[in-house]
């Protein structure tokens, strides 16, 4: 099986010291980047399909330069190889230009399955995936708790997560799957894992070797731009209520019809 | 004229979703400041109880409907149809909810389209142009963006406005589905109801909590009492999902859900950085906790001192001495 | 309490020990912090923690790849120790002994002996101890009485051995014996892999020491042990020297654990500070409390800039390798049993406590004075490169 996994260098939210640039841009050099949270999820569950049935699992990242060294880390998990879609003209890039530029680069490869994460702690958009499945015409399989393929069927059963439980999508492969937490904790990398990382193949793609004109697809071109930022407004002082339990409850009662909450 | 289109989500059992008529209300909003027109779209198999449910919120609704839907995954159907619907309205802003099916929709639309996406929508107001919040950086920030493009994808996140209907009910015009089924339809092979699965916590008013301090799944049954009593749903820390006494589906915090109830109580839950990303914007925050000196006692409104039993039971009697 | 950590500045290490120090540290917090209060109140070896080191590669990390292990360099060996001492003291003295008790083996072993006994070591599975200190025998270790005699093809070593970290777990004890007693004193040890259990081993008391109470630290009685003579390491007499580098590369590795446990007490302390009011406010705001906090930051920043720059030195082979090794050793333990104590200082009552783990960590912290060459021993050591003696 093949499976490509989309990951995203994002900065560290444990971290804490995102800040937008003067551009109104990500000032990615402000913090150190991770692999974004939920892509590891997205990750170690292909790990674990291609232990089951054999295989390799692909990073692809849309990223400045330094997300190779991001893209370590998830080699470091067990992963075969990495293709890192990199230009300057991308800086600034919108969701449209992203999904654009990621469904090129697959085009350029063969997979059984593609696997995105959630969403992403520096965007949270989470609609990258189903727009690359509607641009590769892929079959879109979200929200999944479960994912269980067939590869000798061609087919792929994925648990999709609704309110009252979950449905059973079933899908001939090749398709795309947007991954839950659901589907269990990616694994620490291997110390060893992570001295092989080094010699693992992270190849090198720009706009150009993809056909791609960096005036349509990048930041000249985003879709979306911010106007400006701000703090949220603050709360109020904290009020704080010792004594004995009746008179704690009292003052979130008094507190709540206050408000009309009850 | 500028339009908002609202794409309706309906529910399992055919009405229309809370959501959207939360959306669809803020699209009349909308519409009103910029002198154009909010229109709500619903694709379904059978369509026309959740339109006119929908219609009680928006001058105008298409109801697409599409037989075919019934057996597939619906965001990709119900994208198609309706992007055939905007047809050649390449400026209308469409509107969603910001929860699974909806961003579904929008990552769809927006490839179908060639619109911008912004997402998690916390607010959206009319500025001769559509200036959209959003929290950034685990709500450190909130940034107002706009569209480059004429028209854009706006999804809503849940609670960010209160659904109010129109004086009068709006039309519902039938529809047979256009354009081509390109996209690949994903089959649903069953679907299976959950004892104990939840409405989607984003969307609950009100949220009582628990986290370590609960103590066990026993514990829970306090936290499950006291949000029977106010109406409102029940949310857990990541210990407490961690330790197996409540399903994953209620977590709240950076690895689970993001609310913003207008009541958010926490009982044992110390307020550490990981769950506060997750319901600090809630509109009024209580927190019964043991330590005076947690973290939450920073941005609480209201931080009891106590045993979270003994505070939890006493307020649930004093709940009910007041619906008598 | 959720210790809040100072993320630690990688500026002058690769992106692989990056990776490498940030995996073993999320290991530290996630699956050994949470052990290490209980480790010490039962004073029981966590075995569990062994073989989590073992599974994740940790134990791997001293020995060449080409034998099952992950070829960590020295500094890249204290970096992980650093962080498991963070959260544990105990299980950092796993990774440690490791290290130390296979040094003579990785320093002076035949081909045969490393393709032997590297590989269950890499992987964790077998445990090695270092057998060099007796009763009578401290920081005179050169005064040792073991006795290894010549029998056919084996030796007979007799003796007792006290104050063996490890000493009841390990599967492989390394021994020094005094197998040339009429040598010049430098030349009279030698140095075997003895494989445990044999006939005439024995464990025959395991100390109750006021820090790190979860390592075993073992009183090893050997009576006729027989070992082939393949299992000595070197040549005969090459013993003192086999030890003399061996410190130069394990002491670093203590300092490294001193370094975690100033570090660790200091975050716990920052977290009080952060969080503890009094007359109206955060502690941390006093300024006695800052400018303590601020003393204990420096202190552990200098100690770990010093141990970095000793690695690196000695990892290049610099001839003042066992100046370097002593000077980190030295700077490391005196920081850790200062900042530890003024942790405990800032917690206040709540610092003599068991619910906090400052008051652990102080007790934890004084070890890294005494083994390894006492502090007194790590300034002879500086005194004579410094004065140009040899050792």
């Amino acid at each position: 099986m093949h499976i490509v996994v989309l990951t995203k260098p994002v900065p560290d939210p444990a971290a804490a010291a995102e800040r937008l640039g003067p551009d109104m841009r990500l000032d990615r050099a402000a913090s150190p980047a991770v692999v974004n949270g939920n892509d590891e999820y997205a990750l170690e569950a292909a790990l674990k399909l291609v232990e089951a049935h054999g295989g390799e699992v692909t990073l692809l990242t849309m990223a400045p330069p330094g997300g190779a060294d991001t893209m370590r880390k998830a080699l470091a998990m067990g992963a075969t190889r990495g293709v890192l879609v990199t230009d300057p003209a991308l800086a600034g890039a919108c969701v449209r230009s992203t999904d654009e530029v990621l469904a090129a680069a697959l085009r350029e490869l063969t997979f059984d399955l593609v696997f995105s994460g959630f969403d992403t702690s520096d965007g949270n958009a989470g609609v990258v995936g189903a727009a690359i499945a509607a641009r590769l015409r892929l079959p879109y399989l979200s929200n999944a708790a479960k994912i269980e393929p067939e590869p000798d069927a061609g087919l792929v059963r994925v648990r999709r997560i609704t309110p009252t439980g979950y449905d059973v999508l079933e899908a001939p492969m090749p398709a795309l799957v947007v991954c839950t937490q659901v589907l269990g904790e990616p694994r620490y990398p291997t110390l060893k894992g992570i001295m092989s990382a080094r010699s693992k193949e992270i190849a090198s793609r720009s706009l150009a070797d993809l056909g791609l004109d960096g005036a349509r697809v990048g930041g000249a071109a985003a879709t979306t731009e911010v106007l400006d930022s701000r703090k949220p407004p603050a709360r109020g002082a904290t009020t704080v209520v010792r004594g004995s339990a009746a008179e704690g409850a009292a003052a979130i009662v008094s507190l709540l019809a206050s408000r009309r909450l009850i | 004229m500028p339009r908002f289109w609202v794409v309706g989500e309906p529910n399992a059992d055919g009405s229309i979703s809370k959501l959207s008529t939360e959306v669809a209300t803020l699209a009349r909003t909308l519409a009103a400041a910029a002198g154009g027109e909010a229109v709500g779209v619903v694709v379904a198999a059978e369509p026309d109880r959740a339109a006119g449910e929908l219609a009680a919120y928006l001058p105008r609704v298409v109801a697409v409907a599409d037989p075919g839907i019934a057996r597939h995954a619906w965001s990709v159907p119900a994208a198609e149809r309706v992007a055939a619907v905007l047809g050649d309205d390449a400026d209308g802003h469409v509107l969603l909810g910001a929860g699974p099916d909806g961003r579904d929709v929008a990552g769809t639309l927006a490839a179908l389209t060639g619109r911008g996406v912004l997402a998690n929508a916390t607010a959206v107001r009319w500025e001769s142009r559509l200036v959209v919040e959003m929290g950034a950086f685990g709500g450190k920030l909130v940034t107002s963006s706009g569209f480059k493009t004429p028209g854009g994808i706006v999804t809503i996140r849940p609670n960010m406005v209160t659904a109010e209907p129109s004086a009068a009910a709006g039309v519902v015009e039938g529809r047979s589905p256009a354009g081509d089924a390109a996209l690949p339809r994903v089959a649903v092979m069953d679907s299976v109801e959950e004892a104990g699965a939840a409405a989607p916590i984003e969307e609950a008013r009100i949220i009582v909590s628990g986290g370590r301090g609960v103590g066990g799944p026993d514990g829970f049954e306090l936290v499950r009492e006291l949000a029977a009593e106010l109406g409102g749903a029940v949310g857990a820390t990541r210990a407490a999902v961690d330790s197996g006494w409540i399903p994953y589906s209620q977590q709240i915090g950076q690895t689970g859900k993001i609310v913003k109830p207008q009541l958010y109580i926490a009982l044992g839950i110390s307020g550490a950085i990981q769950h506060k990303v997750g319901m600090q914007t809630a509109e009024t925050i209580v927190a019964v906790n043991r330590d005076p000196d947690a973290p939450i006692a920073e941005f609480a409104d209201l931080l009891v001192v106590g045993d979270l039993f003994d505070v939890g039971r006493a307020l649930l009697v004093a709940l009910r001495e007041r619906t008598g | 309490m959720h210790p809040v950590s100072i993320p630690p500045s990688g500026h002058r290490l690769t992106d692989e020990q990056v990776l490498l120090r940030d995996t073993v540290r999320e290991l530290a917090d996630a699956r050994i912090a949470p052990r290490a209060a209980d480790i010490d109140r039962t004073g029981e070896f966590p075995e569990d923690i062994r073989r989590l080191l073992a599974d994740h590669d940790v134990l791997g990390l001293p020995f060449p790849a080409e034998h099952g292990g992950v070829g960590g360099d020295l500094l890249t060996v204290c970096l992980a120790i650093e962080q498991i001492a963070r959260a544990c003291t105990t299980s950092s003295l796993i990774l440690a002994v490791q290290d130390l008790g296979s040094l003579p083996l990785r320093l002076g072993g035949s081909p045969e002996q490393l393709a032997r006994w590297v590989p269950p070591l890499a992987s964790g599975e077998t445990l090695i101890c270092f057998g060099l200190t007796e009763a009578e025998a401290g920081s005179d270790a050169a005064a040792l009485r073991t006795t290894a005699v010549r029998d056919g093809d084996d030796y007979l070593i007799n003796g007792t051995k006290r104050f063996i970290t490890n000493g009841s777990v390990a599967g492989l004890v390394t021994v020094f014996a005094v197998t040339n007693p009429d040598a010049p004193r430098h030349r009279r040890l030698s140095c075997f892999v003895v494989e445990v259990p044999t006939e005439g081993f024995r464990v025959a008391r395991l100390e109750h020491k006021m820090g790190i109470r979860g390592s075993p630290t073992a009183e090893l009685e050997l009576t006729n042990v027989r070992v082939p003579a393949a299992n000595r390491i070197g040549e005969d007499g090459d013993g003192w020297t086999l030890a003399m580098r061996t410190f130069e590369r394990s002491r670093p590795g203590i300092a490294a654990q001193a370094v975690g446990i100033a570090q660790g007490a200091l975050d716990a302390a920052v977290d009080y500070a952060r969080q503890r009011k009094q007359f109206g406010q955060r502690i941390g705001e006093f300024q006695m409390i800052g400018a303590m906090l601020a003393d204990m930051d420096a202190q552990v920043e200098a100690a770990r800039q010093l141990l970095y720059t000793a690695c690196e030195v000695i990892e290049a082979g610099a001839p003042d390798a066992a100046r370097w090794a002593a000077m980190c050793k030295l700077v490391a333990g005196d920081t850790a049993m200062r900042v530890t104590t003024d942790a405990v200082q800032v917690f206040g009552g709540y610092g003599y406590v068991d619910e906090f783990p400052v008051e652990r960590m102080m007790r934890d912290a004084k070890i890294t004075q005494l083994y390894e060459g006492t502090q007194q021993i790590q300034r002879l050591v500086i005194a004579r490169a410094l004065l140009g003696r040899g050792d």
